[in-house]
């Protein structure tokens, strides 16, 4: 079975030092085949959230004018990796 | 001079600040609604034939009670987690018990058995008064375990919106207390059944926001009631109607197959199941402090909901406890954004 959608992300991220969200999303689209906008805004609040929590930590900005998209540059906390390893993801 | 990027950084704080707040409010409206069904089921067969003076039984009625309503509330979430597409999730969450879905059940213990018999023992020895009131404390058990536990940073603004909240709660429900025997036969029940209220839903809250770090909050809240309503049905009920000769079974038959009674457990349920959606959506956004601080306000919104269906106006002092509690909520909204958008202090 695959992983929960929290779980892929962050077990995504923890493999790579940091990543932008819209490649994180994407991959995650990728796994669940899903598409559409709806699960594009599903998984940015999932890394919205688990940056609210400390999981992950937004290390850079950047703001598209032309699709009036804000995108972040997510990596892991050693927070995260904490409560990765509670939760049996690594 | 603020670029482009740094006001969208802003408003993407704020936009969060303000859905957390929202989906607390929400939480607040629907408890509140939550009440007239809720007080209403009382008062239909089989629920209203039962001596008030016998405790067992009303205990045993509350028991069943529960488990019904908790199976009617995990439809409900069936039916919210079907229509946003989040079933499979459900089940990617709920089978990994060892790692992550045990807290949910952990949670379950704390806001059913605890938190809700609690309640009605609060209620039945001592008063619904004192137990409204000692259920107004919820918010700082939760900020002080997930302060201790995982550190979640609460502002001197957001603990002073939180305190003047819980005055406000106290204003409105306090006078009453007046009315209410304090020292009668059996009282320290009632005290510890307040006590029991606080912790559990203080503790249900911090410990589900421990579980969505790393899960979804709309699954969560399903996961929750699954085990609720485990509890209840494999444990609890059996455990009663086997070792005791309370009428565990008759009230199961007689509570479902009466349609008035039914008809109010579906009200109270289809509330409940989007009021603690609304709850756990909140914890993720602003925090387990605001969101149970502003759920809180679920006393004002009770009164105003009792108010409109009786169409008796309330007590005078309910406007003082109204505007308390609402400047505790704008002393909470007026935090600034950024500060809410880390939720720990790590």
């Amino acid at each position: 079975m695959k992983l929960h959608h929290k779980g892929y992300v962050l077990v995504s991220l923890a493999d790579i030092d940091n990543c932008w969200d819209d490649m994180l999303i994407q991959s995650a689209l990728q796994e669940y085949d899903l598409s559409g906008r709806y699960w594009i805004n599903h998984f940015s609040i999932i890394l919205n959230e688990l940056a609210s929590a400390g999981l992950i930590i937004r290390d850079d900005y950047r703001f598209d004018e032309q699709s009036n998209r804000l995108s972040f540059n997510y990596s892991m906390s050693e927070f995260g990796r904490m409560r990765m390893r509670d939760t049996g993801l690594i | 001079m603020i670029n482009n990027a740094e006001q969208a950084l802003k408003l993407h704080h704020a936009r969060n600040q303000r859905w957390g707040f929202r989906w607390a409010l929400w939480t607040a409206v629907l408890w509140g609604a939550w009440y007239i069904p809720g007080t209403a089921l009382w008062f239909e067969a089989p629920y209203s034939t039962i001596d008030p003076f016998s405790q067992s039984i009303r205990l045993s009625a509350t028991a069943v009670m529960t488990w019904i309503h908790a199976i009617a509330v995990f439809i409900f979430l069936l039916i919210w987690n079907a229509s946003l597409g989040k079933l499979k999730e459900y089940g990617r969450t709920i089978i990994r018990f060892r790692k992550l879905s045990k807290w949910y059940a952990l949670a379950s213990l704390f806001g059913g058995p605890m938190a809700i018999f609690g309640s009605y023992m609060a209620m039945g020895f001592v008063g619904p008064v004192f137990a409204a009131v000692t259920s107004l404390f919820y918010p700082v058990i939760g900020v002080v375990i997930a302060r201790l536990w995982y550190k979640e940073k609460i502002s001197t603004q957001a603990a002073l919106g939180m305190v003047i909240i819980i005055m406000g709660g106290i204003v409105i429900y306090g006078p009453g207390l007046l009315g209410e025997d304090l020292m009668g036969n059996h009282a320290w029940l009632g005290y510890l059944g307040g006590i029991m209220s606080a912790i559990g839903w203080g503790a249900e809250g911090a410990v589900a926001s421990r579980a969505m770090d790393v899960s979804d909050p709309d699954v969560g809240i399903q996961c929750r009631f699954s085990f609720e309503v485990l509890f209840w049905g494999l444990f609890i009920l059996p455990i009663l109607a086997g070792f005791t000769d309370l009428p565990i079974k008759q009230l199961i038959i007689d509570t479902v197959t009466s349609f008035e009674a039914m008809k109010w457990m579906l009200l109270a349920s289809i509330c409940h199941a989007y009021c603690y959606t609304a709850f756990y959506k909140s914890f993720s956004l602003i925090g387990v402090g605001r969101g149970e601080a502003i759920g809180n306000l679920y006393g004002v919104f009770a009164v105003i909901f009792v108010a409109v269906f009786t169409l008796e106006l309330p007590e005078w002092y309910f406007i003082i406890g109204l505007v308390l509690t609402m400047t505790g909520s704008f002393v909470m909204f007026r935090e600034p954004a950024d500060s809410v958008s880390e939720l720990r202090a790590l």
